[in-house]
């Protein structure tokens, strides 16, 4: 589902956010992605979703190679993806059916079934009723179920969680980490990045390890170089 | 095709609503659109009120005809009454040598110099002349040549002149006009073009976040872009309605003493009455120029504003 062989990404600055990172994730993968912060965690989100570009190494994410996608297909590559930041990214000005709504508004869903799905996920992530508060009402925890009920409404293939459990305690983190384990378990592919390493060994999924941009235990079944070679055919 | 339509009628209420939501900014910007849309709406009514005044003209053109100098009483009498007779011609008046010189004395302010001057020339030296007012349908520049070249022709006669200067004139000052007008129109439309488009570009940058988060999840450029296209596009309309009706009270304002005038002068009414083409023809141009601000403004500042 998702492919990176041998990307690199240096930012204007200089700064070296990834250092030769391959690896894959099989559609209806879950994996977990740690290290500490600044190591690239959130680079690799961004390379994924098309917010950065690689500045070499391809990046495949669905069959579509990012390097070569057209500025007009990316909104397509996002409606696949639902991401969950580590800001949260809620509108404040706005209520939380209105930000759970979001995705589906896009692309243009009658209204009746936007409701069904947005009470659906909120009541998923154990917001039912609080479809009309402000998010700024809301406890952390609160927010951050906001944003996963937004990156699930429109029942994405992939779902990346950048620190989805940074601020709450042990029993809210399970709580989340479950969530994700379900969707999961009915098919979609999650990529989760954390430096929660309790979350890691409850679990027992495999674990990216980045340190400095680069990939401390490389992926044994797949080097990258099958993919350059299968591309150059 | 429906919920094509039924996404745009979501996106216009919509941006009814935060137009509603930020009363003031709205209630600027429209004011200002519709008086910069009230000018020329104003200019357009004037040019048009004197070009009606100038075609229903009452005072017609005269021809004088001046008789040669030395003609005699009755040969000049003859061709008096030869004119009278011409079919193109309403009325004429015939003009001795001696009422020409009284009104020219009439009409000069140094009388000791003119009468040394008659002195001098031994004698009147003016020649008798006749005044012409053509009819209603010969009034017209083209038919006024055609009988000057006829009048010519006569025996007797020194010169025919015709006396279109005043006509003329004003059309030419009209003309002049209305060019400065169309001008100032142009400027004026350049200038809501880019008041509108400020707007939009502080909306845009009031929304940035917004903008940014629809990116992320998904929406396409002209999903983004649409409400600020309503917005500009609202924000014509509005402005060209609110302009129609400050348009209303102006010509409610000048209505009685226009009339008034027009009866003193014992013509029809002065001020041009604006027609339903024309009010729609204000409400499509503010609109357009607005959706225009908009789609510049858009082009401007959209393409910047990406996720992080």
């Amino acid at each position: 589902m998702i492919r990176l062989s041998h990307v690199n990404k240096r930012y204007p600055n200089g700064h070296e956010a990834l250092k030769d990172v391959s690896f894959e994730l099989a559609a209806g993968e879950m994996a977990f992605i740690s290290g500490h912060s600044g190591a690239g965690k959130s680079t690799l989100f961004k390379l994924i979703t098309r917010i950065e570009k690689p500045t070499s190494g391809q990046i495949i994410v669905d069959n579509q190679n990012l390097s070569r996608m057209k500025p007009a297909k990316i909104p397509a590559l996002r409606r696949e993806i639902g991401v969950i930041f580590q800001d949260h990214k809620l509108l404040f000005d706005r209520s939380v059916f209105d930000n759970v709504a979001l995705p589906l508004i896009v692309i243009g869903m009658p209204h009746d079934e936007i409701k069904k799905r947005v009470r659906a996920a909120l009541s998923k992530v154990g917001l039912s009723g609080k479809e009309n508060q402000s998010p700024i009402t809301l406890s952390g925890g609160e927010q951050q179920r906001v944003g996963i009920a937004r990156a699930v409404i429109n029942r994405p293939n992939i779902l990346l969680a950048d620190e989805p459990t940074g601020n709450l305690d042990e029993a809210l983190s399970d709580e989340i980490i479950d969530i994700f384990s379900d969707f999961n378990r009915v098919g979609v592919t999650v990529l989760i990045a954390t430096h929660d390493l309790r979350q890691v060994g409850r679990l027992g999924k495999r674990t990216l390890q980045l340190n400095n941009g680069a990939l401390v235990q490389p992926n044994p079944t797949f080097s990258g170089d099958d993919l350059t070679s299968g591309d150059h055919q | 095709m429906i919920t094509y339509l039924s996404r745009h009628l979501q996106v216009l209420f919509a941006t009814l609503g935060d137009m509603r939501r930020t009363p003031m900014t709205s209630i600027n910007t429209l004011l200002i659109i519709a008086i910069t849309l009230l000018l020329p709406s104003l200019l357009y009514v004037g040019i048009k009120s004197a070009q009606s005044l100038s075609s229903n003209w009452e005072g017609r053109p005269q021809i004088s005809i001046f008789l040669q100098k030395d003609l005699s009483d009755s040969a000049a009498e003859l061709i008096f009454e030869e004119i009278q007779l011409h079919p193109s011609i309403e009325l004429a008046e015939f003009i001795t040598p001696e009422q020409a010189l009284a009104e020219f004395r009439l009409l000069s302010d140094d009388n000791v110099s003119l009468e040394q001057e008659l002195t001098f020339l031994g004698g009147n030296p003016l020649p008798a002349s006749i005044v012409v007012m053509p009819d209603k349908a010969s009034a017209k520049s083209e038919s006024l040549m055609a009988l000057k070249d006829q009048l010519t022709q006569f025996d007797g006669i020194d010169t025919v002149r015709l006396d279109l200067d005043w006509t003329d004139r004003f059309n030419a000052i009209l003309l002049v006009f209305s060019r400065v007008s169309l001008l100032l129109s142009a400027l004026l439309a350049l200038a809501l073009v880019l008041i509108v488009g400020n707007t939009i570009k502080l909306l845009i940058f009031n929304r940035k976040q917004e903008i940014e988060i629809t990116k992320l999840v998904g929406g396409t450029d002209s999903f983004v872009r649409r409400p600020f296209l309503y917005y500009g596009a609202l924000f014509g309309l509005l402005g060209a309605l609110i302009s129609l009706g400050l348009l209303l009270i102006a010509a409610e304002l000048t209505h009685q003493p226009m009339s008034d005038l027009a009866t003193l002068y014992s013509s029809d009414a002065l001020i041009h009455r604006v027609t339903l083409s024309e009010v729609f023809a204000l409400i499509a141009i503010g609109t357009f120029l607005g959706w225009l601000a908009a789609r510049w403004s858009v082009a401007q500042h959209l393409r910047n504003i990406q996720p992080k």
